[in-house]
């Protein structure tokens, strides 16, 4: 709807380069440089996955949902696996459930630390990008070392995970993580109190706690509002039911906040992740599988971006009948509406960047 | 003071001096777990097909010949996904991951990129007939608990195998009986 007037115009930004290299169109509706009004198109790199998937037996849509999206690669197959585990009860046993967490926290990590590296770089802080995208580059060697590659770790199957570490592969994983902390409280510092920093990001795209709960934000973007949701907590699933989640929340509500959040969450992970590998239970890492009967079920996991849920609906043959997602930056989006008014023309990959939407999730 | 407390960071990370690897003047690091092409052993294939089964991108072809001389065992390089599920669901270990990342080839060899297998049928001692064969491991796994000759089993057919075990389930049985 175009609602330009005489004393605005509208402005389209997008679809390529907002921030990050997604394609997404804003039509923005400018009053000198201060927004107005911001209108969505999606579509741009829609690939049709979910009708895919139809055409792919149980084996199969684990490789595809990996491909969904790369930063938050883990939390699809994880959720997928756990979706036909809820629909054929399937017993996963406590070590592949414990592996499990630890390939989704090395994910969380890494994701974070992509998202408050990229913030930098929106505000023109490129050393400290590119400071961030190396200390990155602790967590990409721990997953190739452990799984075998950057991104597409691989890690699950149904009724378990492909792989098994070994105490060698845990003490790299805690080397890297010993390395790690101290340059995350470092990072948390200068986030906090550089000049700079604080300049471009405080008051900056404010979400306010009322605001948050009426359009059900999810992950960071609603715990940098102050809403303590977390499914690891609140709907703890596999190990996470015998792990104590710190649900990290700040109360600004703006751009700091939300990237405050996701370094705290950082250390949350770090702490998890220890934990697990000193709580690793011995013993088989794969379920038997059973045949994969008629019915449906869910299943919801807490990705790096927030709830994810998976739908799956089976006919009792080998492919799905229908598997549906809802991925956590679908539930961002809207809030940009609130954040972007009133902003600066130059403050919008800033804000946009700072829900840190997935794109091919949202639009798969 | 401005940006203070990030100076430091910077200068500390001069002095550490260059993150990146020296590529292609020095060696990159690659480690042990790292799923690069996939190479399969065709002397631990039993031909069962989980392997195309499970594969998203339909980069298996499994095509038996003509002539019933054996099948070939054909992996498209360009459309797979590395996920390494044909790897771990494989029965036998016939299917590995290498180390090998090197995927840059000319457009025109995009068709023959293939990590491309023969595997060839035996011929039934007792019979004549066309049989798949049975790795050495898979055979002692499966016959663990049987007094038989593997060696001599692993060269008959499965009905020949049958009446060849039962044979000397039979004599077994008759020997106890007459102690």
């Amino acid at each position: 709807m175009n609602r330009t007037t005489e004393k605005t115009y509208a402005l389209p930004i997008g679809p390529v380069h907002v921030a990050l290299e997604e394609p997404m169109y804003y039509k923005i509706e400018l009053d000198g440089e201060i927004v107005r009004g911001v209108e969505l198109t999606a579509g741009h790199v829609h690939r049709g996955m979910e009708a895919l998937a139809l055409r792919r037996n149980l084996f199969q849509n684990i490789v595809l949902t990996e491909r969904v999206c790369s930063l938050c690669s883990n939390s699809h197959p994880y959720t997928y696996c756990m979706s036909v585990e809820n629909l054929a009860d399937i017993a996963v046993p406590p070590r592949a459930q414990c592996l499990r967490v630890v390939a989704e926290e090395i994910k969380r990590i890494s994701s974070h630390l992509f998202n408050v590296g990229v913030m930098a770089h929106v505000i023109g802080y490129n050393s400290l990008f590119m400071h961030m995208m190396q200390q990155r580059e602790i967590m990409q060697d721990v997953k190739e070392t452990l799984y075998g590659n950057r991104m597409n770790l691989s890690a699950n199957c149904i009724g378990g995970v492909t792989h098994d570490l070994e105490a060698e592969a845990f003490a790299f994983l805690l080397d890297g993580l010993a390395r790690l902390e101290p340059e995350v409280a470092r990072a948390l510092d200068i986030y906090r109190t550089d000049r700079m920093v604080v300049a471009r990001t405080r008051s900056v795209g404010v979400l306010s706690r009322e605001d948050a709960l009426a359009l059900a934000v999810v992950g960071p973007v609603a715990r940098g509002s102050g809403l303590a949701t977390d499914i690891r907590r609140d709907a703890p699933y596999g190990a996470y039911v015998g792990l104590d989640v710190d649900v990290v929340v700040e109360q600004g509500g703006d751009v700091q906040s939300r990237a405050l959040v996701r370094l705290r969450e950082i250390q949350a992970s770090i702490d998890l992740l220890r934990a697990c590998v000193r709580a690793m239970p011995a013993g088989p890492t794969l379920a038997v599988l059973p045949e994969i009967p008629a019915g449906q079920a869910i299943a919801r996991s807490e990705a790096p971006r927030g709830e994810l849920i998976y739908y799956l609906r089976t006919d009792g043959s080998q492919t799905p009948n229908r598997l549906k997602w809802r991925v956590p930056s679908y539930m961002n989006w809207d809030a940009l509406g609130i954040m972007l008014r009133n902003a600066k023309v130059s403050d919008i990959p800033l804000i946009v960047n700072s829900i840190d939407p997935c794109i091919s999730c949202t639009e798969r | 003071m401005i940006v203070f407390g990030f100076l430091k960071v910077l200068l500390g990370n001069v002095a550490k001096g260059p993150a990146t690897e020296p590529f292609p003047l020095g060696p990159a690091t690659t480690p042990a777990r790292f799923r690069g092409k996939v190479h399969m052993d065709p002397a631990l294939c039993v031909g069962c097909a989980i392997c195309r089964h499970v594969c998203v991108g339909n980069a298996i072809h499994i095509s038996e010949r003509a002539d019933g001389s054996g099948y070939d065992w054909v992996l498209w390089h360009n459309t797979c996904a590395l996920c390494g599920l044909c790897q771990h669901y494989c029965p036998t270990g016939a299917i590995s991951m290498s180390n090998d990342w090197h995927n840059a080839h000319l457009q025109a060899e995009k068709d023959e990129w293939c990590e491309s297998r023969f595997v060839p049928y035996l011929v039934c001692e007792r019979c004549g007939a066309h049989i798949r064969p049975l790795p050495t491991s898979v055979a002692g796994r499966l016959y663990a608990d049987n007094h038989v000759d593997v060696a001599r089993i692993l060269r008959l057919c499965p009905q020949c195998r049958q009446i060849e075990t039962a044979l000397h389930e039979g004599v077994r049985h008759d020997d106890q009986r007459v102690a």
